[in-house]
C-alpha cells in the first residue's frame, strides 16, 4: 500500500467513522484531557493499522477493534512524551444554534449521564454497551471481542440491568 | 424511556457535541508522531546494544593493553548480556499485541507480554547481573593481586571496599527491578487477567 492510498483510506475513515473512535474515547474516561490525548493515541493507532487493512472484516468491526485495543492498554495520567504543535480538534458543545435547542440539551445532558454510567462498567462491558447503543449487531460485536454471540445477548442483558440501575430517575425499563 | 429510545437519543446528531477534525493538522501531527516513536525506539536499541558492544570493546582493549585476563572475562559477560538482549527482543518480536485484532486475541497477547516482562525482571540476578558479577570478581581478585607488594591490610581493604561498592549497585539494580515488577506489572497483569475472565 502506498502512502497515497493510505491517506486516502484515513481521510475517508475520518469523514464516516471519526464519531465512533470519539464515542470510544468518551466512554473510556471523561477528563477533557485525557479525552484528547486517547483520541489522538486512537486516531494514531487506526492510521498504523491501515496497512494491514485487507478488508475481511467490515470497516467499523476493525475501527473497533483499533480503538477498544488502544483504549484498554491506554493507562490514565499516562502522558506520552511528545509535543502537540497544533491542535486538529474543535468542539462544537452548543445545541443552541440548532433548532429545538431545549430538547438538544436535554439529550446531551442525557447522553452525558450515560457516558459517565458507561465508564462505571467493567472495560469489557463498556465496550460492548457502547457498540449496543450504536446499534451493532451481535455478529459485528463478537467479532470485535473475539467472543460467541450467545454469549454477547447474556453480557448485554446484564449491562442493561446495570445501566438502568445506574440511571435509576432518568430513565426506566432499560 | 426504553432502551430503543435510548439508542435512538444516543445516535442522534443533537445529542452528541459536533467534533470537526482538521486531517491536514491531524496528519501532519501523526508523521511527526510517528517519526518521534520511530526515534524513541532506535536510541533504546541503539543504547542497549551499543553500550554492550563498546564495553566489551572496551575491556577487550584495556585487558590486551594491562594483560589482564580478568578483562577479557568481563568483556566476554559484557557480550554474553547485550547477545541476551538482542535474542529476547527478536523472540518477542511478532509475538505482542496487534490492534487491529479481537480484544480477546489483543489481550492475551498483552498479558503474554507482560508476564514475559515479570519473568526478566524476577530472573535478571542470573541473565544481566550474574555475568558481569563473575567477571567483576575475577578484576576484583586480580587488582587485590596486583598490590600484594603493599602488604595484607593493603589488599583486604581494596577487596572489601570493591565488594562493598559492587555489591551495593547489584543490590540496588536488583531491588528498583523487583520494586517495578509489584508496583507496576504485577497490577497490570492482574487487570489483563480479570480482562481476560470477563471474556469467558
Amino acid at each position: 500500500m502506498t502512502a497515497q492510498e493510505q491517506e486516502t483510506i484515513f481521510r475517508r475513515w475520518l469523514e464516516q467513522h471519526a464519531g465512533i473512535m470519539w464515542k470510544v474515547v468518551r466512554g473510556c474516561t471523561g477528563v477533557p484531557q485525557d479525552q484528547e490525548d486517547l483520541f489522538q493515541d486512537v486516531l494514531l493507532q487506526v492510521w498504523s493499522s491501515i496497512p494491514a487493512f485487507r478488508g475481511e472484516a467490515k470497516e467499523t468491526t476493525w475501527i473497533y477493534r483499533v480503538a477498544f485495543n488502544t483504549a484498554l492498554a491506554w493507562r490514565r495520567g499516562e502522558r506520552r512524551r511528545r509535543e502537540r504543535h497544533e491542535t486538529f480538534l474543535k468542539f462544537d458543545l452548543s445545541p443552541q444554534s440548532q433548532p429545538g435547542h431545549t430538547d438538544s440539551l436535554e439529550a446531551q445532558e442525557m447522553v452525558e449521564r450515560l457516558y459517565a454510567a458507561i465508564r462505571q462498567l467493567q472495560k469489557v462491558d463498556a465496550s460492548l454497551a457502547l457498540m449496543h447503543l450504536d446499534g451493532r449487531t451481535y455478529q459485528e460485536m463478537a467479532e470485535v471481542l473475539g467472543i460467541s454471540e450467545n454469549y454477547i445477548g447474556v453480557k448485554l442483558n446484564r449491562i442493561r440491568r446495570q445501566l438502568a440501575d445506574q440511571l435509576k430517575g432518568a430513565t426506566h425499563e432499560l | 424511556m426504553n432502551f430503543e429510545e435510548m439508542q435512538i437519543m444516543w445516535q442522534s446528531p443533537e445529542a452528541n457535541a459536533k467534533v470537526t477534525i482538521d486531517a491536514d493538522v491531524l496528519l501532519k501531527e501523526i508523521r511527526r508522531n510517528q517519526q518521534y516513536f520511530k526515534a524513541v525506539i532506535f536510541r533504546r536499541d541503539a543504547l542497549e546494544v551499543g553500550t554492550s558492544v563498546v564495553m566489551t570493546a572496551g575491556f577487550l582493549v584495556w585487558g590486551w593493553f594491562w594483560h589482564w585476563w580478568s578483562l577479557y572475562l568481563l568483556a566476554l559477560a559484557c557480550l554474553v548480556v547485550g547477545t541476551f538482549f538482542v535474542v529476547d527482543r527478536r523472540r518477542q518480536r511478532g509475538k505482542g499485541p496487534v490492534n487491529n485484532d479481537s480484544l480477546h486475541a489483543c489481550i492475551a497477547a498483552s498479558l503474554g507480554h507482560v508476564q514475559h516482562q515479570i519473568w526478566l525482571l524476577k530472573n535478571i540476578f542470573w541473565w544481566y547481573l550474574l555475568p558481569p558479577s563473575i567477571g567483576l570478581a575475577a578484576v576484583t581478585a586480580q587488582l587485590v593481586w596486583s598490590v600484594r607488594g603493599a602488604g595484607p591490610a593493603i589488599m583486604i581493604v581494596l577487596g572489601s571496599v570493591l565488594t562493598v561498592i559492587f555489591s551495593g549497585t547489584y543490590w540496588f539494580v536488583y531491588r528498583i527491578n523487583q520494586r517495578a515488577v509489584r508496583s507496576e506489572l504485577e497490577p497490570r497483569r492482574q487487570e489483563l487477567e480479570e480482562l481476560l475472565t470477563s471474556l469467558k
